[in-house]
């Protein structure tokens, strides 16, 4: 059995391996082969001078930062405004429709707009980021609240909490896996809209920054590098939440 | 003990209110009234924010002069060439994996790491590949769905009930009928609504990638609108690229509807 896992597993490794042997055969045919398929000797020594020169460190900090600080702000916001929408009808009526309609045009599409509305620097960029935070916040906080049982809104009755205590207490323990939920949602969105916003607004650090320059310059190496480092992020910021999501939410207590 | 009776008399209103059909409008129209109010008063500088009308008007002339039925096709048609495409690879490629166990074990850990390249990253990679010409805006749209449509195939497969596959052994099924008339149909729901999620995807991607390196299409119209300070043109493009993307989504939700009828009776 062990032995069959260990064959099944060598499979998977197996068009990798093919993969990555036909680009390394591919980079010795030529220069303008070449040019697309980077060898892995280059591609590791860009990655030990962008290292040595800290402009890599740079890119990674400045991307994080934002993406974080974006999710964070917008996030919270979401939630408020989810919340807001789960326990009034009013507001529901009021900023539904808004939100809604807002919600049809695609992320990347605001971008031209906002560069109008808060020019090319920092601040844009992190509108997007909030923006792509927002949205999936709001959804999943406030039907996570509409599904908070009765029964436990009755206790929270009998026990004649306030507000602010039905809030904390009540609603937002038990919206919290839908809540989670949709803050992964958030992450992830947020990761892409961090990279979108700095393709589009082409100025200063960051990955999606040193994508597009490594694109206006032909550099395949520095592409090839900003988009493994992007999803390996991706890929380790989302593990990473969903351990910490884990061990904060263990199953509906029932 | 004053302040009592008026709250029934105020929640009474308020359900009246939310009881009415129009309700729903009240916020937009209050948005667009003050839009129009700030524009009218000139609250803020032209190149914030223009009048309704003036979006409106600009709206009119790109349609007058054919541009922007231009840009709208050119736009469509890529998405239509890499979503049919991306879809129908997806298609292909989800069953096959979900069907056969040997090919999983070679191909499932290679296309889960790859699906999570993020497409809008790759915009950059796929011009130096294939260059800013259409290629790349189909290449990249068709990965867009690719990935999607064949991972809600793959899973919907994987989700069938071993009862369905033992029927089919009772008939003696070809396997050609069984992936006929027994994985399509039931899989259905589920894949629609995976190429429906991939739809807004790949409409969300080829506006980023157009407005990135594109010689037409809306999201290059938006771009020059937005070089050349035209908010009108720039707006004009944001609403349209929401109600495009929301008139697909509205009619896949209806297509899905219509296909699923046999389900509800």
């Amino acid at each position: 059995m062990a032995l069959h896992s260990i064959a099944l597993r060598a499979r998977g490794l197996l068009l990798p391996a093919v993969l990555l042997g036909g680009w390394e055969w591919a980079s010795r045919q030529g220069s303008s082969a070449a040019y697309v398929f980077v060898s892995l000797a280059t591609l590791g020594d860009t990655l030990l001078r962008l290292l040595a020169s800290g402009e890599l460190w740079l890119h990674v900090h400045t991307s994080l930062q934002r993406t974080l600080s974006g999710l964070g702000l917008g996030a919270a916001l979401g939630i408020a405004v989810g919340t807001l929408m789960a326990q009034s009808r009013v507001a529901d009526r009021l900023i539904g429709p808004l939100y809604h309609s807002l919600r049809q045009v695609p992320l990347l599409g605001l971008i031209p707009l906002l560069g109008l509305w808060a020019g090319q620097g920092d601040s844009a960029k992190l509108l997007v980021v909030v923006l792509a935070a927002f949205y999936p916040t709001v959804l999943n906080t406030s039907e996570g609240i509409r599904q908070v049982e009765v029964r436990l809104r009755e206790v929270g009755q009998l026990l004649t909490l306030g507000r602010m205590q039905t809030f904390t207490q009540v609603l937002l323990p038990g919206a919290l896996p839908s809540i989670l939920t949709g803050f992964s949602h958030a992450l992830a969105f947020s990761w892409l809209a961090c990279m979108g916003g700095e393709l589009l607004f082409s100025a200063g650090p960051g990955l999606g920054a040193m994508l597009l320059n490594g694109e206006t310059t032909g550099q395949m190496d520095q592409v090839l590098l900003a988009v493994l480092l992007i999803a390996l992020l991706a890929f380790g910021m989302n593990g990473l939440f969903n351990r910490l999501a884990r061990r904060w939410v263990r199953g509906p207590s029932v | 003990m004053a302040a009592a009776p008026t709250t029934p008399v105020r929640s009474r209103l308020v359900e009246r209110w939310l009881a009415t059909r129009w309700s729903a409008w009240v916020s937009p129209a209050l948005l667009l009234a003050l839009w129009s109010l700030a524009t009218w008063l000139e609250w803020m500088p032209e190149q914030i924010l223009v009048s309704p009308l003036q979006v409106l008007r600009a709206a009119q002339e790109l349609a007058q002069s054919g541009e922007l039925w231009d840009h709208l096709g050119v736009s469509l048609y890529r998405l239509a060439a890499g979503f049919g495409l991306g879809s129908i690879a997806g298609l292909v490629f989800g069953v096959l994996l979900g069907l056969s166990q040997s090919l999983r074990s070679y191909l499932e850990p290679s296309f889960h790491v790859l699906r999570q390249l993020p497409t809008v990253a790759l915009i950059p990679l796929f011009i130096l590949v294939f260059g800013i010409g259409e290629t790349f805006k189909i290449f990249i749209v068709l990965k867009a769905t690719f990935f999607v449509v064949g991972l809600a195939v793959h899973d919907a497969v994987r989700g069938l009930s071993l009862r369905y596959t033992e029927v089919a052994k009772i008939y003696c099924f070809t396997r050609w009928q069984v992936v006929r008339s027994i994985v399509l149909p039931s899989i259905a729901p589920a894949v629609l609504t995976g190429v429906r999620i991939a739809l807004s995807r790949a409409w969300m991607v080829l506006v980023g990638a157009e407005l990135l390196a594109a010689e037409s299409g809306l999201g290059q119209m938006m771009e020059l609108g937005r070089q050349m300070f035209r908010l009108d043109i720039v707006m004009v493009g944001v609403l349209l690229t929401g109600v495009i993307g929301f008139s697909l989504d509205r009619g896949f939700r209806l297509l899905e509807r219509r296909l699923m009828r046999w389900k509800r009776s």
